[in-house]
């Protein structure tokens, strides 16, 4: 039952994110009244007098994938870092690549991500960037944890005892141990991406204020909340369902690999 | 008084305790003997009322009074986040006495005088054998008229066993009845009334101590007895070049765990490392076997001298040194199969191409009774007993100098470990063997050495240090 | 290892890690293209206008001196001034401070009987339906953000059902309490969810051991066995795992100020990166993370205290 909810939670943001854009030609591309509603509007229009479906059509996709390429590029250089410090015998090394992470947790994200905002201007790309930079540690952290427990296995020390190599030991067995905790992992860190993405894009340090984007759309609308309540409420539903479905996926998951 | 009639436990159909009775009048003492898992643990808990998850019980067993419970392993009853004054206090007015007075006399009849300054410490900041006393103030502070003590001479020095043997027969004289369960027939000769002699959750024996521990009538009863009283003969071992050297070594975590151990294993030798939980035998092995890099001291095979670390050791050395682990099922990877796992260390370590390494394979698991089409499973497919056995086979297979075994009995059922036992003392070479197993000390072992706190604290042939064990006991 | 002893060793690495952050900042805007001068000169870049103000804020000198300067000026509470209104960056966060003070004071104060409360009858009946509901909601809530869930509530709470107000805009926090029903509730809703999963792990894990049954055979009550034996185990990783939210609580607080017309910090950081006004963000930067830097080491502290076995620096 909680599976099933999972993946509608999940799969109708994906489908509207994904499947939307090119649904988006269909709709009504004229400009109308601000906040109203009428023939040739489903949802009604937005503050510029948008059609709010097609909006809502176009406007997944941006979040989705910021979000997913800011995850992949924090797995990429987290996992690298991790798979290092793990793997070092040398003490300082693991203390050098570690301890710096130690301190960017320090720093709220949501902070960080305004502070480069501050300084670089608004730019999609650079809210990936931070998005990366900040979401990567976390991701170290857990490999290096993971790896370093898988290592010191008896699994692993008695493959040590059998005179086998070191790549042996660690891509044939460590790799293997840590790829489904990381899988587990990748969906609460989307999740994270999506929050921070989307958090950036609210506070109007990310996409352009008249961009297609659900999280541009709740805050551009909603002052209109009163008068035409679909703006903000149809994109804002549809990015808490895309957070509630990942994170359940995700923990299923986990629960299945004990 | 206590009283038990027809006690009875299950698990599910199978019967863990048979129809079990026995009395305990005050001041008297009462010795419940037999090896794990014969269902000693199971009564005790059923004094207190209790029963582990999934155990059913029938018959009786009732205590005229309050009954205290001081369990195996006792330091683990302290908690860790609690002032032990508190605590006591606590126990003490949740029985209605008054905390002062009860608090003061629970220590005293432990023997263990505190200072209000130490009242207001942590567990961890006492010793071992303080925890220990500890727990059993805890226990007394609620003013029991019965005691319940599970194994409490279990790892302990045979100096600190004597103290604990002293402590509990002082209890008995001011009249709490006392059940023990334990396997150390010496401790129950000293202290015990009465004797319960259980195999497998049923009763063999029962009586008074006296008759039944010097002219037992039920066979199992004359086997421990056995045991315990004839340990193998060592030869001239003095002779033999040592194959393993240790010096000056130390080694832990945050804190050194092991210090200063210093010992020679003379070649063909059969070393027993005895220790209580946590003295630090296991560490010990695993710096031997290149698990655990020490902090300080030296480990020399045959007078060279061996990297700290298993990484930095040639692949001759590592072929020269096999370690079984404790727990066999993690030690297999759970994705392949365990005959491609075993002969992993012919192709390595013995340079063999994989056919004929897996014949070899074959070959060793078949004679430690691992069957070709059990050996062609995943590990999930193997019981535990077939898993410890095929770990054997991989490290047998490497043809060590020395074989280091980590409590490679400990999760074994009797039967299995009863083989596990005689396949040890069948194997050739140089044997380490870390156990708390007296009973397979006295099979196997020709050497022992005592590990308490983290320090060698005797290490000779097996009968002087067994015969010193039973002086003790006497 | 003291009490003492550790506190005044860990509170060692708190200052450490605030001088790495304030480096950082530092740092980091020296990094980047375009300065101070350029932001401030706006939509007007001639450059000897640019020169002018690069004089006038000191940015012509050497990068140490000025690094020297900011330090000195973060020791003596000087953050130097917005590049918008003049005002010392101090005064204008010292004003704002307060409403979002009293939004996390709140937050704080129903967070942890919460947790407490959550957790504990979580662990108690383990597998149960209250169990399972806590379970799959606090995993469900991991990261939902504040916006979202916001404006869904506000809609609901505020336009369909018109229990509460949906803006805080023309009232005092402290006034009229209803304003702060919402912001908590939806603070609450993301930064709830691990210290709960925490407590409950740790919880069941504290109930399983050797030292609850020895305190249950004592004859002691039931609450007293849980909240006396088994929670001060449970309770360090919880209060850890609760300053780590700290983190996440002042993210969703920045969002949730913004949203509910709160006029708090929010207001001030969100107008000074639209304005570009770097001095104001990194004076907030370096606050909010000695802020951070503080819980962390106080939930570290008490865990200590809690645990004093774990030790861990």
């Amino acid at each position: 039952m909680r599976r099933a909810v999972a993946v509608t939670l999940t799969g109708i943001p994906l489908a509207v994110a994904v499947f939307g854009p090119v649904l988006a030609g269909f709709t009504n591309a004229r400009r109308g009244p601000a906040y109203a509603f009428g023939p040739g509007y489903p949802l009604g229009t937005d503050g510029l007098g948008r059609d709010v479906l097609g909006l809502v059509l176009r406007g997944g996709l941006s979040t989705l994938a910021l979000a997913a390429a800011a995850t992949v590029a924090a797995y990429g250089i987290g996992t690298l870092v991790g798979l290092l410090a793990a793997g070092t015998r040398r003490r300082w090394m693991d203390e050098t690549l570690m301890r710096p992470l130690d301190v960017l947790l320090a720093v709220p994200a949501l902070l960080v991500l305004l502070l480069v905002a501050a300084s670089a201007g608004r730019n999609a790309g650079i809210i990936v960037v931070v998005v990366t930079v900040v979401t990567a540690p976390a991701v170290a952290r857990l490999v290096r944890t993971a790896a370093l427990d898988a290592a010191r296995h008896p699994a692993a020390e008695a493959m040590v005892l059998q005179g086998e190599s070191w790549w042996a030991v660690h891509i044939g067995y460590v790799g293997r141990c840590i790829v489904r905790p990381l899988l587990a992992d990748a969906g609460t860190r989307m999740t994270t991406s999506v929050y921070l993405v989307g958090a950036a894009n609210f506070l109007g340090v990310g996409l352009p204020p008249d961009a297609a984007d659900w999280a541009v759309l709740v805050d551009r609308n909603r002052a209109g909340l009163l008068l035409q309540p679909w703006a903000v409420l149809v994109p804002a539903a549809l990015i808490v369902a895309f957070t509630l479905g990942v994170n359940l996926l995700a923990d299923d998951l986990t629960r299945r690999r004990r | 008084m206590i009283e038990v009639r027809q006690l009875c436990a299950y698990a599910g159909e199978t019967a863990l305790v048979r129809e079990v009775s026995f009395t305990v009048g005050p001041g008297r003492v009462l010795a419940l003997i037999g090896e794990s898992g014969s269902g000693k643990t199971t009564i005790g808990l059923a004094l207190l009322g209790e029963a582990r998850p999934g155990v059913r019980l029938t018959g009786t067993a009732r205590v005229a009074g309050r009954i205290g419970y001081v369990q195996q392993n006792p330091a683990a009853a302290l908690n860790p986040a609690r002032r032990v004054g508190a605590v006591l206090r606590e126990f003490a007015r949740a029985a209605g006495r008054p905390a002062r007075d009860a608090v003061a006399q629970a220590l005293d009849s432990a023997r263990i005088p505190l200072t209000w300054r130490e009242l207001r410490r942590y567990p961890h900041q006492f010793s071992g054998g303080q925890q220990q006393r500890l727990v059993l103030a805890e226990a007394l502070a609620g003013g029991p008229s019965a005691l319940m003590l599970d194994e409490p001479t279990t790892g302990l020095d045979p100096l600190t066993r004597d103290a604990v043997i002293g402590e509990i027969a002082a209890l008995a004289r001011r009249g709490l009845a006392i059940v023990i369960a334990t396997h150390d027939l010496g401790a129950a000769r000293r202290l015990a009334d009465d004797v319960v002699v259980l195999r497998d959750g049923q009763v063999c024996e029962s009586g008074p101590a006296a008759r039944v521990l010097h002219a037992p009538s039920h066979a199992y009863t004359r086997q421990l007895l056995a045991a315990e009283q004839h340990p193998r003969a060592g030869g001239s071992l003095a002779a033999a070049e040592p194959v393993l050297e240790v010096e000056g070594l130390t080694a832990g975590y945050r804190q050194p765990v092991i210090q200063d151990i210093s010992f020679a294993v003379p070649g063909g030798s059969r070393l027993a490392v005895v220790g209580a939980s946590g003295s630090g035998k296991t560490t010990l092995a695993r710096c031997l076997a290149g698990l655990h890099e020490p902090a300080a001291g030296t480990i020399r095979l045959r007078g060279e001298r061996l990297a700290a670390h298993l990484g930095g050791r040639s692949l001759a050395q590592r072929r020269a040194i096999q370690y079984v682990f404790q727990d066999a099922r993690a030690a297999f990877d759970p994705r392949r199969t365990v005959r491609d796992q075993v002969a992993r260390t012919a192709i390595r370590l013995r340079g063999m191409a994989s056919d004929e390494a897996r014949a070899h394979a074959d070959a060793t698991l078949g004679r430690l009774g691992v069957g070709s089409d059990t050996a062609s499973r995943m590990p999930a497919g193997l019981s535990g007993g077939e898993l410890q056995r095929a770990a054997l086979a991989r490290a047998l297979l490497a043809e060590p100098e020395v074989l280091v075994c980590d409590e490679v009995t400990s999760a074994l059922d009797t039967v299995t470990r009863n083989a596990s036992v005689a396949l040890l003392a069948g194997l050739p070479g140089t044997l380490v063997l870390i156990t708390h197993d007296l009973g397979l000390v006295s099979a196997v072992a020709d050497t022992v050495a005592v590990v308490a706190d983290g320090r060698l604290t005797r290490y000779g042939p097996v009968d002087a240090v067994l015969a010193e064990t039973m002086e003790d006991a006497r | 290892m003291t009490l003492a002893g550790y506190g005044l060793r860990r509170a060692g690495v708190g200052l450490l890690q605030i001088l790495a952050v304030a480096t950082l900042v530092f740092a980091f805007l020296e990094a980047l293209p375009g300065d101070a001068a350029v932001a401030a000169a706006g939509d007007d870049p001639d450059p000897a206008r640019i020169a002018a103000l690069r004089q006038q804020f000191g940015l012509d000198r050497p990068v140490w001196q000025r690094y020297g300067d900011w330090l000195g000026g973060l020791v003596t509470g000087d953050l130097g001034a917005s590049l918008r209104s003049g005002r010392p960056v101090v005064s204008l966060l010292g004003t704002a401070a307060g409403p979002t003070t009293v939004l996390a004071l709140v937050t704080l104060a129903v967070l942890v009987p919460l947790t407490v409360a959550l957790g504990v009858c979580a662990a108690v009946r383990a597998g149960g339906w209250f169990d399972r509901a806590v379970s799959s909601t606090t995993v469900a809530l991991h990261c939902v953000p504040e916006f979202a869930l916001a404006v869904l509530l506000i809609a609901v709470f505020a336009l369909w059902l018109g229990l509460l107000p949906a803006t805080a805009v023309g009232g005092g926090l402290l006034e009229d309490p209803a304003l702060l029903v919402l912001p908590v509730v939806v603070l609450l809703a993301r930064s709830a969810a691990a210290p709960v999963r925490t407590l409950r792990g740790a919880m069941i894990d504290a109930l399983a051991s050797d030292y609850v049954a020895h305190a249950r055979r004592h004859g002691l009550p039931r609450w007293r066995v849980l909240l006396g034996h088994a929670l001060p185990n449970a309770a360090a990783p919880a209060v850890q795992q609760l300053a780590r939210t700290v983190d996440w609580l002042v993210g969703g607080i920045i969002v949730v100020e913004a949203i509910f017309a709160i006029p708090g910090l929010s207001a001030v950081l969100v107008e000074a990166v639209a304005a570009r006004d770097v001095p104001v963000v990194q004076g907030v930067t370096v606050m909010v993370a000695a802020v951070a830097v503080l819980a962390n080491l106080t939930a570290d502290v008490i865990a200590f205290r809690l645990a004093p076995r774990a030790g861990v620096a």
